[in-house]
């Protein structure tokens, strides 16, 4: 019964207008961000720049974060930035002394008056320097208290970040991100050769397409969902079809796993293009690529993400039966996609719904932050299914009666018959 | 004129109530999202832009949403009162209310120390919410559908963040952020012509 419904609601999502828009707008996606993607050749010797890379020298990230942190804490007031927008954030009294608490024990400095001293004799030194280039906020370095270790400075800048509320220049990806510093030719190279021996070539580029694809795959399958919630009801089909013999789980699973395939499919297409790409250049460079790395991610990364998001359209649909879903997942998109701003080359992908990785290269920091992710994407399947199950919930009681709203939030506020 | 203000009472007691509320409890939560305080105009421009802005697109697709119902359009289609009269004076009311809530939000930034020309971000802000606004309810008129009225200005939005001017040109919606209000004279022309064709594409379906 299952495979038969899933087989007809296939059917009924390739004759549904609202599908056809959403491949368009994938495709529309694809090509304005990938679309003249040409595949990095390897690092030539004398070029000008070779990039930017994070430095992972504990020493210089303690210095240049805690050269943030004095001079923050001098002006007091806090640049943060929770989803991507700036903030700035003034902490009351009781805060303000447990960032002077941090300060203390991370470089030995106890009150205002030192710190701001520091601050102008550091800058007082520059000028006397003739560095001009020395202005800007970020330049500042303190040196850390004798004797404290990288593991206490990143409890400590953590404790630090929890106080401004998330998104400051003491969280653990700004403070890595703070500490940039240019690519030699060789740094190149090795980051390269990860491309080529690690990934295999297609690994990096499916990342990469995976990054681009999960944006609008966020929140895309809302709409769908959305549409096929409400057609029931607009078809005045709704009540016919609680009378069938089918299961309440047989109707909603299959729905839930048409459109998810459904919505799969066309990301399946789209990675073919690539994937092309990169045969072509692989063949030319002779280096073995692995063919079904795209598949993999599409899988690994893309999927639960849509899963999610249509368990959330469907959920939500099935219990208001209101198009509410389009503005909730909205939201939810919102705040994820402008929160992921700040980590755009991977690494550190969190609980972001949209994990963001916009770079071919960095193998490393995919590598380091493969468990984290690993468990992020297990999260979101997870979720989309729960979500089914809950939405297989909602139904079996509106097959027996219950929450009959039919789109009005309140319901039973008033104007009850007497009768 | 008795009758216009008996439709938008209507609308304000039945329709829009829920909309309305959503649109404030946006605005209201921004402090615990953004920066509202001491902005400089860039980041001034930014949320009024790219987060004031889409409260557009929750007030005035559902202008249609009453009448999604084909026996009850059929119904209000047989009044005396011309069909594209109600959905005016309903946009027109809807409309006021986002002029409003934007006017108070632009107030209160100021109010907390933000520096930015107050005029021209008020109206470059609502040109670019009726636009988004407008974006959803013609293709609301187009297709029949909400949802695909929600979808088309997310898209559009989602489409200006990635893709950005290089695709837009003169309908980029973020341009205050560079400090260019040219486009916005555009965004409002189009919010116009998406108005007018959305309702009368509604009301050519009487049919």
């Amino acid at each position: 019964m299952l495979a038969q419904l899933f087989l007809k609601e296939c059917k009924q999502t390739a004759k549904s207008l609202i599908y056809w828009l959403i491949v368009l707008v994938m495709i529309f996606n694809f090509t304005s961000q990938l679309g003249d993607l040409e595949i990095d050749r390897a690092p030539k010797p004398g070029e000008e720049e070779y990039g930017f890379q994070q430095s992972r020298d504990p020493e210089m990230i303690m210095r240049s974060t805690l050269g943030q942190l004095v001079q923050e804490y001098v002006r007091k007031t806090y640049t943060t930035y929770p989803i991507g927008f700036y903030k700035n954030v003034t902490l009351n009294e009781e805060d303000d002394q447990r960032i002077g608490r941090i300060l203390k024990e991370t470089t030995g400095i106890g009150s205002h008056d030192e710190a701001e001293q520091l601050m102008k004799d550091w800058y007082t030194a520059r000028e006397a320097d003739g560095g001009k280039e020395v202005v800007y906020a970020g330049a500042m370095q303190t040196e850390p208290a004798d004797g404290l270790s990288y593991e206490r400075f990143g409890e400590l800048m953590d404790e630090a970040d929890r106080i401004l509320g998330g998104g400051s220049n003491y969280s653990k990806e700004y403070r890595e991100k703070n500490t940039e510093i240019p690519k030699t030719y060789e740094d190149a190279c090795k980051e390269y050769e990860m491309l080529i021996e690690k990934d295999r070539l297609t690994g990096g580029y499916a990342r990469l397409f995976s990054d681009y694809m999960v944006i609008f795959l966020g929140i895309l399958p809302v709409f769908l969902s959305v549409t096929r919630g409400l057609r029931d009801r607009r078809a005045m089909m709704q009540e016919l079809i609680y009378t069938r013999k089918c299961s309440s789980f047989a109707i909603v699973a299959g729905r839930y796993l048409a459109m998810v395939v459904m919505l799969t499919i066309p990301v399946l297409l789209l990675s073919l293009v690539p994937l092309y790409k990169c045969i072509s250049y692989a063949g030319t460079a002779g280096i073995s690529i692995d063919m079904l790395a795209f598949v993999k991610y599409v899988f690994g990364w893309q999927l639960p993400t849509i899963m999610t998001v249509t368990g959330v359209g469907m959920f939500l649909t099935e219990l208001t039966d209101t198009a509410a879903a389009v503005l909730v997942q909205g939201a939810w998109w919102f705040v994820t996609v402008f929160s992921g701003i700040s980590n755009l080359k991977g690494g550190n992908y969190g609980f972001n719904l949209v994990p963001r990785h916009n770079t071919p290269m960095n193998w490393q920091g995919f590598h380091d932050g493969f468990a984290q992710l690993a468990a992020n994407r297990l999260l979101y399947a997870a979720a989309g299914i729960v979500l089914m199950i809950l939405t297989v919930l909602v139904y079996t009681q509106k097959r027996k009666g219950r929450f009959q709203n039919r789109g009005k939030i309140f319901a039973h506020r008033k104007n009850k018959s007497e009768v | 004129m008795e009758k216009y203000l008996h439709i938008e009472k209507i609308n304000l007691k039945y329709n829009i109530p829920l909309h309305i509320l959503i649109s404030i409890l946006m605005l209201m939560v921004s402090p615990l999202l953004i920066g509202v305080a001491n902005l400089g105009a860039q980041d001034t421009a930014k949320v009024l832009e790219m987060y004031v802005a889409l409260t557009g697109i929750v007030l005035l697709p559902p202008v249609f949403l009453p009448e999604q119902d084909h026996d009850i359009r059929d119904l209000v289609y047989t009044k005396y009162v011309n069909g594209a009269a109600v959905y005016l004076v309903r946009l027109s009311g809807n409309i006021l209310i986002l002029t409003a809530l934007l006017g108070i939000y632009t107030v209160v930034l100021a109010h907390n120390g933000c520096e930015f020309p107050a005029g021209r971000y008020f109206l470059g802000t609502l040109a670019e919410m009726l636009f988004l606004g407008g974006l959803g309810l013609f293709f609301y008129g187009l297709c029949d559908n909400l949802v695909i009225g929600y979808m088309a200005p997310i898209v559009y939005y989602v489409a200006a963040m990635g893709a950005g001017q290089k695709l837009l040109k003169m309908f980029y919606p973020f341009s205050m952020i560079k400090g260019s209000y040219d486009e916005k004279l555009w965004l409002a022309f189009g919010a116009a012509a998406l108005i007018g064709a959305g309702v009368w594409l509604r009301c050519r379906r009487k049919g």
